[in-house]
């Protein structure tokens, strides 16, 4: 993706490589670090400037997606590469003539105006054009005050290789002066921004007296780590790197070290808060080393900054952390413990002269382990989805208890948003704990019609259930709805919970209304009786109320489907009835798990339609004709509720 | 008897109750319509207005039915809005029955006598009842079930009792009954802003209906169609959108607290007895069942479309 980018018009990189950090909603404050590389640019360099900004951004938005794509093989290596990257040695900038070592106050002051989008000043753009195009060194020392080395070194770059591709041949040994010095100041930009970003955030909301002198000391100590790191880096992976590969690369590794390095710092800064006799920062600094292993591959984007270090718990480092706006909230300290925690490896051996010291070490150790074991976990899959569906239970319950708000609900009542956060809930119980099984579901005729069911179980999930199989087995339809009687329609809680899941009151005005919206409808003309009916009674039907359904259907001309619903009795058998009138309800039902449901195994048979369109509307008036359609309906019910009763060979198994 | 037929002059507008919220909100747009001559004030004091004419009746007075009467055949109207109408319940019951009930008594006889073309008369969707038998939508032709324990609502009730009537004896005249969903807004008070805008807002736990809101610009809007709206009988004015009781005080800037049923009731009955019941008890009612009526009608018949959503009706409150 980067060498697409990279491919094209030099000035429409950096406008390029934006869908890309937008598309990393992680990222907020490194994309704009990146963005304000790529503004910073044009000053001084004109096409070549713009062209690194680009690279830059590019790089940027190759790392987020690094850390998108984390999951996979890279993940842990990536991270490795972060905390890694701990080595001491003095930026490799300085070496090389390009950068000498800025005050303190004045780097956090550039990373700071890193972060924030700028255009050049007026002398800046001055300046532009006197630059010559020869000397990389000269043209850095003019930008100097400025801190713009990576603006200015591609020219002379522009000059050899003319295009992004790499056409140059084997470059000499000066070019591999300035290519590596142009990354290297490139990624010192890049480490600074992120860093200060990663301090910023962590340290933000923090005040104290000092406050600042921490978040100078933690955003230089993570710049120095990472630019050591990238050093470190282009050097064992000098030979055969382009220098857009060079830069790729220094740029990610500056970004991720210093991303971890700033966490690391954070930490030990307040660690010497808690134990005021700790060592300084640069002493611990000293101690950390580094080995960075690039793998030789053609493409750049599969260069990794691989980072062995003696640590044993180095795979337990979750991708989930490596994005500091990840899903899972990261604890913001793991990667700075571990190398913390690696400095100092016999931990009881060490004989500190101060007694508090090991202890107060063991605990952060074991804190950050206990740490990374968690959220190692966090990161799995499962319990992400295990986590959002306590996210959707959550909501669930304050719906339920009255405090769920809500702006988009319909005029009946239902959710969709709410159905939308539980949906993992309602996916597991639908397909691994009823499994739910539906047969004939083609019957259901397009347009309104009116599903007659069983109803059944204390607890009336057949409701929700059938309009589950509805919605996933007939996604042609129109939304369906269903029909609940009154005494739980308005039972606290559960009323409440089951009209913002799509329950409607039963009434002739809503059944009208939803048949006119042209839904398919779910009554059970039971109503209560069937859910009060104790469980020696299973399956067996009771009085379909005064045939409602039926002059529904004579007066719409609606078709009657009926349905058997088998499995939702042994979901919630009713085993008593606790009197709880003063709740407003007739009583609470006695069921096994509580409000909890059976993993009994659900099988939901539709059966054919009984048309009334040989009828008049008319003859809703006529009680008999009223009678014979309610039985008929009743029978046919039965009927397919005994075949499957057969047909099921186990209560929960199926 | 179309007041906007061609050819006809400028209209003349009488309007009782001028200086409540409606009258407010109405008088406002009154005056920037050019159609509109004058502006008949029939009530206690004088409102703001270039078009005002102002004339003095109490309508709690004995005597008022024969004041309304010439003043409005002294000069015929073209309309009269009854807008005397209290917003929410104060403890004088006797007072307010008489300002509602014997006032539109008085009204209706005195627009009987001087054959007024058309009368337009505001009313609460309240008057519905928040019952647990409602349907989801409730519409203009359902029960007005009122609320029992209210009698500010039941005055409401009675009220639009005495409008049908009297639409039905005169046939010929346009008689529109208004019936609005709780109008929010910055400048309206009544008993739903009161309840939404205490920091911490009570609730029944277990329980949240939905509730409907108008924002007070649509109300405006809604009242001054009515003086043209080729249509008469009842219609339920609400805004777009319905929201549960709990999203509503948190789009208002409160925060919901949902108390049991019984502990809240005993409350309030408390706070009542005690006279220092801000929230009338009736409320109770209303924040336990949903009472959601249907403005298909006053869409088709009236023209009315709603523009603001219950959500901004309800964040109008917070930014006041």
């Amino acid at each position: 993706m980067a060498k697409g980018v990279l491919g094209n018009d030099p000035f429409k990189r950096g406008a390029a490589s934006r869908p890309t950090e937008a598309s990393t909603p992680g990222g907020e404050e490194k994309a704009a670090a990146a963005e304000s590389v790529t503004k910073k640019k044009p000053g001084p360099g004109g096409t070549a400037s713009a062209k690194a900004g680009g690279k830059a951004a590019a790089a940027k938005s190759r790392k987020h997606e690094g850390k998108k794509t984390s999951g996979k093989a890279k993940g842990g290596k990536a991270v490795e590469g972060k905390k890694g990257a701990a080595a001491a040695a003095r930026p490799p900038a300085q070496a090389s003539g390009t950068r000498p070592p800025a005050p303190q106050a004045d780097r956090t002051e550039a990373a700071d105006a890193a972060l924030s989008p700028r255009e050049p000043t007026p002398s800046q753009q001055a300046r532009a054009p006197l630059v010559p195009q020869t000397s990389a060194h000269d043209a850095d020392d003019a930008v100097l005050p400025l801190r713009e080395p990576a603006a200015s070194t591609p020219l002379t770059l522009d000059s050899q290789a003319p295009g992004p591709v790499n056409d140059a041949g084997a470059p000499t040994s000066k070019q591999r002066d300035v290519d590596l010095a142009l990354a290297e100041a490139l990624a010192a930009d890049v480490a600074e921004a992120t860093a200060t970003a990663v301090v910023d955030a962590a340290l933000g909301a923090e005040a104290g007296p000092d406050a600042e002198v921490e978040r100078l000391m933690a955003t230089e100590f993570a710049t120095e780590l990472a630019e050591a790191a990238v050093e470190e880096a282009l050097e064992r992976g000098a030979h055969a790197q382009s220098l857009e590969q060079e830069q790729e690369l220094a740029a990610a590794v500056a970004a991720q070290v210093a991303d971890s390095a700033a966490r690391a710092a954070i930490d030990k800064v307040r660690a010497r808060h808690a134990t005021p006799d700790a060592p300084a920062v640069t002493r611990w600094e000293r101690e950390t080393s580094v080995r960075v292993v690039l793998t030789e591959e053609a493409d750049t984007s599969a260069v990794e900054p691989e980072v062995e270090l003696p640590d044993a718990t180095r795979d337990e480092f979750p991708p989930g952390r490596r994005g500091p706006l990840s899903l899972v909230p990261p604890p913001a300290t793991n990667a700075g413990e571990s190398s913390y925690r690696e400095s100092f490896p016999p931990e009881s051996g060490r004989g500190e002269p101060e007694g508090i010291r090991p202890l107060a070490e063991r605990a952060v150790a074991a804190l950050s382990l206990a740490r990374d074991i968690a959220g190692q976990a966090l990161a799995s899959e499962s319990l992400a989805r295990a986590m959002l569906a306590m996210g959707g239970l959550k909501d669930m319950l304050r719906a339920g208890l009255g405090t769920g708000g809500g702006a988009n609900l319909d005029e009946y009542g239902k959710d969709p948003s709410l159905v939308e956060r539980l949906e993992p809930v309602l996916e597991f119980l639908y397909s691994q704990y009823w499994r739910v099984s539906v047969q004939g579901v083609d019957h259901v005729p397009p347009g309104a019609a009116i599903l007659v069911a069983n109803h059944s179980g204390a607890l009336p999930y057949d409701g929700l259930v059938m309009s589950m199989a509805l919605t996933r087995e007939r996604p042609d339809l129109r939304e369906p709805r269903w029909l609940v009687e009154d005494q739980v329609f308005h039972a606290p809680m559960v009323g409440t919970l089951f009209n913002r899941l799509g329950a409607v009151r039963a009434c002739p005005e809503n059944a009208l209304r939803l048949l006119d919206e042209h839904r398919p409808l779910v009554v059970f003309p039971e109503g209560y009786q069937a859910l009060s009916k104790p469980f020696g009674e299973r399956y067996r039907l009771k009085r379909f109320g005064r045939g409602g359904f039926v002059k529904l259907a004579l007066r719409t001309g609606a078709p009657i489907v009926p349905v058997a619903i088998v499995g939702a009795e042994e979901t919630s058998p009713l085993l008593g009835r606790i009197p709880a009138s003063f709740l407003g309800l007739p009583y609470v039902p006695l069921t096994p798990l509580g409000p909890l449901p059976l993993p009994a195994k659900w099988s939901i048979r539709f059966g054919e339609p009984i048309g009334v369109e040989d009828l008049a509307p008319e003859a809703a008036d006529d009680l008999g004709e009223v009678q014979r359609l309610t039985e008929r309906t009743r029978e046919a019910i039965q009927s397919m509720l005994q075949s499957l009763l057969r047909e099921r060979r186990s209560v929960f198994a199926g | 008897m179309d007041v906007s037929r061609p050819g006809k002059g400028r209209l003349r507008i009488a309007v009782t109750g001028a200086s409540g919220d409606y009258g407010r909100l109405l008088l406002s747009r009154l005056d920037q319509d050019p159609d509109v001559e004058s502006i008949l004030v029939l009530d206690v004091v004088r409102p703001e207005g270039d078009k005002v004419e102002f004339h003095r009746v109490d309508l709690t007075r004995y005597d008022a039915e024969s004041e309304l009467t010439d003043a409005l055949t002294e000069r015929p109207v073209d309309a009269l809005y009854h807008l005397a109408f209290l917003f929410g319940p104060i403890r004088n019951g006797s007072l307010a029955h008489e300002l509602e009930v014997i006032g539109t008594m008085n009204v209706l006889t005195a627009a009987g006598r001087s054959r007024l073309p058309r009368l337009v008369v505001p009313s609460l969707t309240a008057v519905y009842g928040a019952r647990g038998n409602n349907p989801a939508m409730l519409r203009e032709d359902s029960a007005l079930q009122g609320c029992p324990h209210s009698r500010f609502v039941t005055d409401k009730v009675e009220v639009e009792g005495q409008v049908r009537a009297f639409r039905e004896r005169h046939p010929d005249m346009r008689v529109l009954v208004l019936r609005f969903a709780p109008v929010l807004g910055p400048s309206v008070d009544n008993p739903a802003t009161r309840f939404l805008k205490n920091p911490v807002v009570p609730t029944l736990m277990g329980f949240d209906p939905l509730w409907q809101g108008l924002h007070e610009e649509d109300a405006a809007r809604a009242l001054h169609l009515a003086l043209r709206a080729d249509a008469s009988g009842e219609f339920n004015i609400v805004g777009r959108g319905v929201m549960p009781i709990s999203g509503l005080i948190q789009q208002a800037g409160a925060r919901p607290l949902p108390l049991p049923g019984p502990l809240f009731r005993a409350g309030l009955h408390t706070l009542d007895a005690v006279g220092a019941g801000t929230l009338p008890v009736a409320l109770l009612d209303y924040i336990h069942y949903s009472w959601v009526a249907d403005g298909e009608r006053a869409e088709s018949a009236l023209g009315f479309i709603p523009l603001h959503h219950v959500k901004d009706a309800a964040a109008a409150l917070k930014r006041s």
